[in-house]
């Protein structure tokens, strides 16, 4: 059982849960880039060298570490590329200067685990600190890990976040890789679209998990993390996980999926609606692009929509009857091998 | 005079090589010790200096702790540069 | 140092040193730096492991060479490899960042992609080989920088002890790249000689690769196997003080020491061996040195297999959990090479010469860019 107390997101809305239609962000040459704010915390001297990736990160789960009242025994953080543009830069130094004198920042700042460690560091953390890159289930090995650090450590809290940044570096390479559309559309008909791919899409979302319910605002019940490639099988493992985590009587009230206008990727998403009649469907990637670290994304929107019991009219797919909201189950699968169910409930 | 000119080319170019942020030229003085409290320079720092003494003046120095030596302030940097450079 | 355990257990004991020149690509630095190189091609490789697919990153192949020796060695069945409760935890830094040009290419460039646009990323090396060996468990990878495979042997095991898992196939990899040799070179830590680790006179760190792989499983299960060790204790603590230096008194590597053998229900005392990370930069040694006396009344025997291999980044904490088992099956103890002078503050000396002595208990140190500090022990089986 993770307690979730707090979260913060910043994403390409200003607002992943009271944007309205009139105000959504559109997309540009079909990518989806943050809306980021004023970072508070950040000293100037710490800034300076941040990509954005590391100074999303960062910016976003600095606050909350401070809200909670319980020191963080850990950083546990998943992204599948980490500051892949200060990457690239390096990288272009190494060519263009043909192993000359090189600036060292850009190496540093492209480490992957540069997120963690810079919390770390500004947070003076000298707990558990890990960065988990396993691409589209990257967020969920973390979530995965601080699952198993709660039971180690049943009273201490930790800070749980995934985080990706799009740059024109990255996107080239998804792009070539057959990843977005080739020809240009909206976010906001991005369902409608029956072509192969998505649109590119970055942001964060950071939690602060404990093992202790009062004062939370969601508990995530359970994960199953799933290499696959059939529609079968994913069907075969959703009836199971369902079976092993709902009590009698219990039923998944929103479904929240990673649908991500990718024709491709439809028939999976099909098949688990199929499973779950009954249920609100929704779904956020026409908000927030398709990135590995996604479902971060998808987890805090549920934890908002649990504690408030409001499922805003943007974000739904196919409407139920249902008045309470008790049970979310997160559905997302990246590029159609990876694949994963979270558990998300009202406290 | 020439010196004048160098100085505040290579303050411009200090800022650009840090990425200091909401400083300008001016807000550095000749004689500021470029590694202590107020600028908050570190070890890195000192290699992204030492790549623009190369870049910009082609001098280059192969031991970062000789550098130190001469990246005590901009006046200091100036009189390397001047007795150095091959550009 | 060879591409077995046995011909590695021999390099070792021979006080071999497997770091020379860079031969099998071109850089800027072959000649005035050196490495730790495998000396197998990527098409030798490819043709050993019968790997026919395209874009198979040199990070990928390395890592399926320790695989599938690990595998062997472990016995594990097909079907259990498969099945739903082995998960597979790699680690590596370069992904496959060793394609220098092709990378350029790509991520410049939007008109034709090469063969490797979705072989880039950290996780592309255990992504390839869970869809190649039919894997269904849960699979991740760690990046932590240099102590990322040690990271991904505890989560393993964790994975275990939590019920998650019966079996982890846990390790790490790394191959040598233009990229990290440059930003290491960037950082102005790489030694232009052979390195020396603990040694006074120490100049920085050799770059290396290569991989190494375990099997874990739960005592309860393998009755009938050979068992080589056991993984008794962990511990992963952050030094919280700069992106790529150690603090002066060595908190983080101090607490994953002391984490460790609390959580192996050891006492300092009853260390055999520590198989250091000792990478022969300024920084790290003295600092390391230091940790081990917070930790140790008496500092046992240590040394730093990175004498003999290079420093493997993402490869190395797998690496040297492997040498730890060895210490522990042979009962045995490598020599730490390339001494002459202690460090002045610390005035501690590596083991330098082979030894056959009881060993218990071997502590394996990893600490990583970023503060990253992880410590395992290994005990006797």
């Amino acid at each position: 059982m993770v307690y979730i107390h707090h979260c913060a997101c910043v994403s390409p809305q200003p607002n992943l849960l009271t944007a309205q239609t009139e105000t959504i962000q559109e997309s540009v040459d079909n990518v989806l880039h943050v809306m980021e704010p004023k970072y508070d915390g950040i000293p100037l001297g710490v800034l300076r060298r941040m990509g954005k990736a590391v100074r999303m990160g960062v910016g976003t789960a600095l606050p909350l570490i401070h809200k909670h009242d319980k020191p963080l025994q850990g950083i546990v953080i998943g992204t599948a590329n980490g500051g892949m543009e200060d990457c690239i830069k390096f990288l272009n130094q190494v060519i263009e200067f043909e192993e000359g004198t090189l600036t060292p920042t850009n190496f540093v700042q492209s480490t992957t685990n540069a997120i963690a460690s810079q919390l770390g560091m500004m947070s003076s953390n000298k707990g558990y600190n890990i960065t988990h890159v396993n691409r589209g289930l990257s967020f969920e090995n973390a979530l995965l890990d601080v699952i198993m650090l709660l039971r180690e450590h049943p009273t201490q809290a930790y800070l749980l976040g995934g985080v990706e940044e799009i740059s024109n570096y990255n996107y080239n390479i998804d792009h070539l890789a057959g990843s977005y559309k080739k020809e240009i559309i909206s976010n906001l008909h991005l369902y409608d679209s029956k072509t192969d791919g998505s649109i590119a899409g970055e942001g964060v979302a950071m939690f602060i998990a404990d093992a202790e319910g009062v004062g939370a605002i969601a508990v995530v019940d359970a994960i199953k993390l799933l290499p696959a490639d059939q529609v079968d099988e994913i069907v075969v493992q959703l009836q199971l996980f369902l079976a092993t985590h709902l009590s009698e009587g219990e039923v998944i009230d929103v479904l929240l999926t990673g649908e991500n206008g990718d024709e491709r990727l439809n028939p999976f998403y099909g098949a688990v609606e199929e499973v779950l009649k009954g249920a609100t469907v929704a779904r956020y990637k026409h908000l927030t692009g398709e990135f590995a670290t996604a479902s971060a994304l998808s987890l805090y929107i549920a934890c908002q929509v649990l504690e408030s019991q409001t499922l805003p009219s943007h974000l739904l797919k196919y409407p139920s009857a249902k008045k309470e909201i008790k049970k979310i189950l997160l559905y997302n699968n990246h590029k159609g091998v990876q694949h994963s169910f979270i558990l998300v409930s009202k406290i | 005079m020439e010196n004048e000119e160098l100085k505040k080319t290579l303050k411009t170019q200090i800022i650009k090589y840090l990425n200091l942020m909401e400083i300008t030229p001016d807000d550095i003085k000749d004689d500021q010790v470029l590694f202590g409290e107020e600028l908050g320079l570190d070890s890195i720092d000192s290699v992204e200096l030492i790549v623009l003494l190369e870049r910009e003046y082609g001098i280059k120095i192969q031991d970062p702790k000789e550098g130190r030596k001469i990246l005590v302030d901009v006046n200091t940097m100036v009189d390397y540069i001047v007795a150095n450079r091959t550009r | 140092m060879g591409d077995t355990v046995a011909l590695n257990r021999q390099a070792l004991s021979s006080a071999h040193c497997g770091i020379t020149s860079l031969e099998l690509f071109p850089s800027k630095y072959s000649e005035t730096l050196r490495f730790g190189e495998v000396k197998i091609t990527n098409e030798q490789l490819k043709q050993k492991l019968a790997v026919r697919d395209q874009g198979v990153t040199r990070t990928t192949l390395l890592a399926m060479h320790a695989f599938e020796d690990a595998v062997r060695q472990s016995g594990l069945t097909s079907t259990e490899i498969s099945s739903y409760d082995t998960v597979l935890i790699g680690a590596n830094t370069v992904g496959g960042m060793c394609l220098t040009d092709e990378l350029y290419h790509d991520a410049n460039n939007d008109k034709e992609g090469s063969a490797y646009l979705s072989s880039y990323d950290i996780g592309s090396v255990n992504l390839f080989m869970q869809q190649h060996y039919g894997m269904k468990g849960v699979g991740n990878t760690i990046n932590t920088a240099c102590s990322s495979s040690a990271n991904a042997i505890m989560y393993g095991a964790r994975l275990i002890h939590h019920g998650f898992a019966k079996r982890a196939i846990v390790g790490g990899t790394d191959s040598l790249a233009k990229f990290t040799i440059n930003g290491f070179n960037a950082l102005h830590i790489l030694s232009p000689e052979i390195c020396k680790p603990f040694d006074q006179n120490r100049q920085g760190l050799n770059l290396a690769e290569g991989a190494g792989f375990l099997v874990l499983e739960r005592e309860e299960d393998v009755p009938h196997k050979k068992v080589y060790a056991v993984l008794s204790g962990y511990c992963n603590a952050n030094d919280a003080y700069h992106p790529s230096s150690l603090s002066d008194n060595g908190d983080g590597p101090f607490l994953a020491m002391q984490g460790a053998l609390s959580s192996a229900g050891l006492k300092p005392e009853q260390i055999s061996f520590v198989n250091a990370h000792g990478t022969a930069t300024g920084n790290n040694d003295e600092v390391e040195g230091k940790a081990m006396q917070r930790v140790f009344s008496t500092v046992p025997y240590f040394a730093s297999t990175k004498s003999n291999t290079g420093h493997a980044l993402g490869g190395s904490g797998a690496i040297e959990a492997v040498f730890s088992v060895l210490n522990l099956v042979h009962q045995e103890l490598y020599p730490s090479l390339n001494f002459d002078t202690p460090i002045e503050s610390t005035g501690l000396v590596p083991i330098q010469q082979y030894i056959q002595t009881p060993v218990d208990h071997v502590m394996s140190n990893s600490f990583g860019f970023g503060g990253n500090c992880s410590s395992l022990i290994f005990s006797k089986a």
